[in-house]
């Protein structure tokens, strides 16, 4: 009996942890794209004219991008069929609710499964959580507390109700539909996402954060968050991601806007696991995301901390303008692809302002026959006078049969400013490995804790329940990698 | 990609027919080698500024001049070498103008190398012409290889004597382009030092588009030292293409002091195991001067080490570019391949664009590089005037001493101070200057 259960476990372990699927009948638009779809998406939202004017706005210059698709990163994989996807599917449950009991208790026990269990986090960890269950934010927690503090923290289709004001003037202003051809997809037909306003001078008691995740089947998810902190304002935001397993590739395009004013800092944090498809290279999520914060005010700071180990194919350059003067950008970055995955990440850091200073620390690491590139932009402009940056980006490439690439852009248009790229390429060495094993440790413990060490620098940065999760995970996307 | 074919604008069609009879045209291998470069310039055209290998270094200047051939231009007359290139004890002269070689200006006493017009009979090694530097995929190589007026063929035997090449570019009343070409055959366990400068008479703008390939065998050695002193109105952009056999060594430095728009492009490919190659260069711009560093070096096989260092000075307007692509493919374990790149801005109004990239497919590499850009380190400014240095010396001092990384890594002493004597010179010409 024992060691049936033994092998029932191992078998669980095997397979992809978050790999299951809730059956909850879906609400869902006709599978393609077309104007009528984007209007469904916006009549389902109950949303005012303007809205549904800028998606279609943006809709009509997506079909004029066609062709230009882009094919600049080092990702391959088959054509995109946009007709062939749905893009709208919403729970069914669309009642306001007054308590956690009134959730649909299949829904729970799936926020169980992905290790989101909310009323503890409610109680322990002073965590309030949107969490998107595909597309509709179902239950926010913790909001009345926030409310009172004058925060506003709510899924964006409610924000466009309440607060049109802030909405339609931040809305784009960050990453403008005509910005790339997946942020035109995007703003046509994004679904939800959160909406997160801290008023001047506070900081926020509590970090946000919102649990994205992929459910019904063919469902592209086009999520959208738009973060604002008011001058002195803080705010800590976290990303985390996981999606049942699928055997179709799934689009996800997601468009993440934040503004700083005067001295303002806003610290974003994503652990991204999506799906990234079996040992053979079958399924897996494509991601294509546009990350961007404008740091607007003076001394005001973005902070973006990532960590990507899931997803097929990963296409984000989380980035920041650096408009005010004294403003600085800071990007953390550990992206591990494993069997056929690949990622083609990095950052852009644009130097407006005087004395703007930006960090850029990127680990890859790439194993199996993955693909991994770090691509990266730090544009000095000329009236930014003493601007500073610092990159580093180091790969490790575990196995013959993997990839790790790095391409900087530096552009300096001013002589007061001091940019520095470092970059190392290198393998786990033999020394450091026979260390561990000698010490009884095996060979993919003694890989784990290797990696570990090699991200270090970036895992620190994240909030603390991220942390251990994230090293868990670092560790569990290695599995099978070495042998 | 398809880029805009702007050589239509400028000199084509007009340009094929005042070209008249190419030197060597009765050779059947040259003519079938232009015809095929021919039909790809026809249909690749110059790169346009959305071609990414081009995207900092845009040749819409470029395509707006209406060039016509060198060859074809009769009221150019070059009669002597300038006194700006600097003479290199113990070196032949071999001298090319408008990429035409002229006996009458060149010395004659080689050893350990034969030197032949290509448009001789019969040339050593002549069908390797266009195998390295091949026309797809490189427009301004196809530029070349459609309309290379006469080059040399420098076959190697042993320990040659080393080879002075000077370029003099010129126009007459119209703007000229001319496209040298230069083949070196280094034969196993050979060893040449090629010097080569390129300069051009003051005038209408000119056009030098050339293109070296060189060979080296099994153990041989080739140091190749290039300065570019091109006129302010001057177009220079050259590709170098090189193959490198095992144990082989192969040292380059390019100085870039000058011209309207240079661009020096190397690809290297590594052909044979526990090769070795340094490519160095440096630049020192002033005016609204352009110089380009494009370097693609290929590791396919295994033991192989590279290593590059770039640094360069910009003042007044000008724009420095340094993009350089490592490729280590899936067999070339232990390759150990480094880049670096750093500039230093003398004054506000310069541009640098830099872009150092890696391609990694073998994972026992060891592989890095860096990049960096800053002004003179006001510190270090001080402690010199401190001690009584005066402010331009003391500035000068700074800058030579930045370059000297770079130049430091030239191996032939000769070269070497030759080389520093003509930085020494920018510096000196642009203290009078500013």
């Amino acid at each position: 009996m024992a060691t049936r259960e033994t092998a029932a476990a191992v078998k669980d372990i095997e397979q992809y942890k978050y790999g299951f699927v809730t059956d909850i009948e879906s609400d869902r638009a006709p599978k393609g794209l077309s104007e009528d779809i984007v209007r469904f998406i916006s009549a389902k939202k109950d949303e005012p004219e303007w809205m549904l004017e800028w998606r279609l706005k943006a809709y009509r210059y997506w079909l004029t991008l066609a062709h230009e698709e882009p094919t600049w990163a080092k990702l391959h994989y088959p054509k995109i069929d946009y007709q062939d996807a749905y893009y709208y599917a919403a729970p069914k449950q669309q009642i306001k609710l007054d308590s956690l009991d009134e959730v649909d208790p299949k829904l729970l026990e799936t926020y169980k499964k992905l290790g989101i269990p909310i009323k503890e986090q409610q109680i322990l960890a002073g965590v309030a959580v949107d969490a998107v269950f595909d597309s509709v934010s179902v239950a926010t927690t913790y909001k009345k507390k926030l409310r009172e503090m004058g925060v506003i923290f709510s899924p964006i289709s409610e924000a466009v109700k309440t607060h049109p004001e802030l909405v339609q003037k931040y809305l784009g202003s960050v990453v403008p539909y005509t910005d790339n051809f997946f942020a035109a997809l995007n703003c046509a037909v994004f679904t939800d996402g959160s909406f997160v306003y801290i008023p001047k001078g506070l900081r926020c008691p509590m970090e946000l954060s919102t649990y994205f995740r992929i459910n019904e089947k063919n469902t592209g998810q086009f999520e959208r968050t738009l973060i604002i902190a008011d001058e002195g304002a803080y705010v800590s935001y976290l990303e985390g991601c996981t999606a049942p397993q699928r055997d179709e590739n799934q689009l996800h395009a997601a468009v993440v806007e934040l503004i700083t004013l005067d001295n303002a800092e806003i610290k974003y944090s994503t652990v991204q696991n999506w799906y990234p498809g079996d040992a053979q290279g079958k399924g897996g999520i494509y991601n294509f995301v546009t990350k961007r914060a404008a740091c607007r005010g003076k001394n005001s700071k973005v902070m973006w901390t990532q960590v990507e180990t899931g997803s097929a194919i990963t296409w984000k350059y989380p980035s920041c303008i650096l408009q005010g003067d004294g403003s600085s950008g800071e990007f953390y970055s550990v992206a591990i692809t494993n069997n056929y995955q690949q990622a083609d990440t990095g950052t852009k850091m644009i130097h407006l302002g005087k004395n703007t200073r930006s960090k850029i620390i990127s680990k890859g690491i790439s194993a199996g026959h993955a693909n991994n590139t770090y691509r990266g932009l730090v544009r000095v402009g000329a009236k930014a006078d003493d601007a500073r940056n610092y990159t580093q980006c180091d790969s490790l490439l575990i196995g013959s049969t993997c990839g790790a690439h790095t391409v900087p852009y530096i552009e300096t248009h001013n002589p007061t400013a001091q940019t520095e790229h470092e970059a190392t390429t290198s393998k786990i060495s033999e020394d450091q490995l026979f260390y561990c094993l000698q010490r009884g440790m095996t060979k993919e413990e003694a890989v784990s804790l290797i990696v570990n060490g090699f991200c270090r620098e970036v895992l620190q940065t994240l909030p603390m329940e991220f942390a251990v999760e994230a090293q868990k995970l670092v560790g569990i996307s290695l599995e099978g990698s070495v042998g | 990609m398809k880029s805009p074919g702007i050589l239509d604008h400028a000199f084509g069609a007009a340009y094929a027919k005042r070209l008249g009879g190419l030197p060597g045209a009765a050779t059947t291998a040259l003519d079938a080698l232009r015809q095929r470069a021919r039909v790809t310039l026809g249909t690749d055209g110059l790169p346009g500024p959305k071609l990414e290998e081009w995207r900092f270094t845009p040749l819409r200047g470029l395509a707006k001049i209406p060039f016509i051939p060198a060859a074809s231009a009769e009221d150019i007359e070059v009669s002597d070498v300038p006194l700006s290139v600097p003479k290199i004890a113990g070196a032949a002269r071999i001298v090319l103008v408008n990429g035409v070689y002229r006996p009458d200006l060149s010395d004659q006493d080689f050893s350990g190398v034969s030197v032949s017009p290509l448009s001789t009979k019969n040339v050593d090694g002549r069908e390797l012409l266009g195998h390295l530097a091949t026309p797809s995929a490189a427009p301004l190589v196809a530029l070349n290889t459609a309309y290379m007026a006469e080059g040399i063929a420098l076959h190697v035997h042993g320990a040659a004597k080393p080879i002075h090449l000077v370029s003099i570019g010129a126009s007459g009343a119209e703007p000229a382009a001319f496209h040298p070409r230069v083949l070196i055959v280094a034969e196993a366990n050979s060893s040449l030092t090629l010097i080569e400068t390129h300069v051009g008479l003051p005038g209408q703008p000119y056009f030098s588009n050339p293109v070296t390939e060189i060979v080296l065998g099994s153990g041989a050695a080739v140091r190749r030292y290039v300065e570019v002193a091109e006129d302010a109105d001057a177009f220079h952009l050259a590709t170098t293409a090189v193959a490198v056999a095992e144990n082989a060594t192969f040292e380059a430095f390019h100085l870039g002091l000058g011209g309207a728009l240079v661009r020096q492009e190397t690809h290297v490919a590594f052909a044979g195991t526990d090769a070795t190659v340094k490519l160095h260069g440096a630049y020192a711009l002033s005016g609204k001067s352009h110089h380009d560093f494009t370097t693609v070096i290929d590791h396919h096989v295994p033991s192989c080490k590279s290593n590059q260092i770039f640094k360069g000075v910009v003042a007044d307007d000008a724009h420095g570019v340094y993009q350089g692509r490592i490729h280590v493919a899936r067999d070339a374990q232990k390759t150990d391949a480094r880049q670096l790149h750093k500039a230093l801005f003398l004054n506000r109004g310069p541009k640098v664009d830099c872009k150092p990239e890696l391609e990694i497919y073998a994972d026992d590499v060891q592989c890095a590089h860096g990049a960096a850009t800053g002004e003179i380190d006001p510190d270090h400014l001080f402690y010199l005037l401190s001690r009584g240095i005066d402010p331009e010396r003391a500035r000068n001092l700074l800058v030579e001493g930045f370059l000297a990384d770079a130049v430091n890594e030239i191996s032939d002493e000769t070269v070497r101070d030759v080389f520093v004597g003509q930085i020494a010179g920018w510096l000196k010409k642009r203290g009078v200057q500013s």
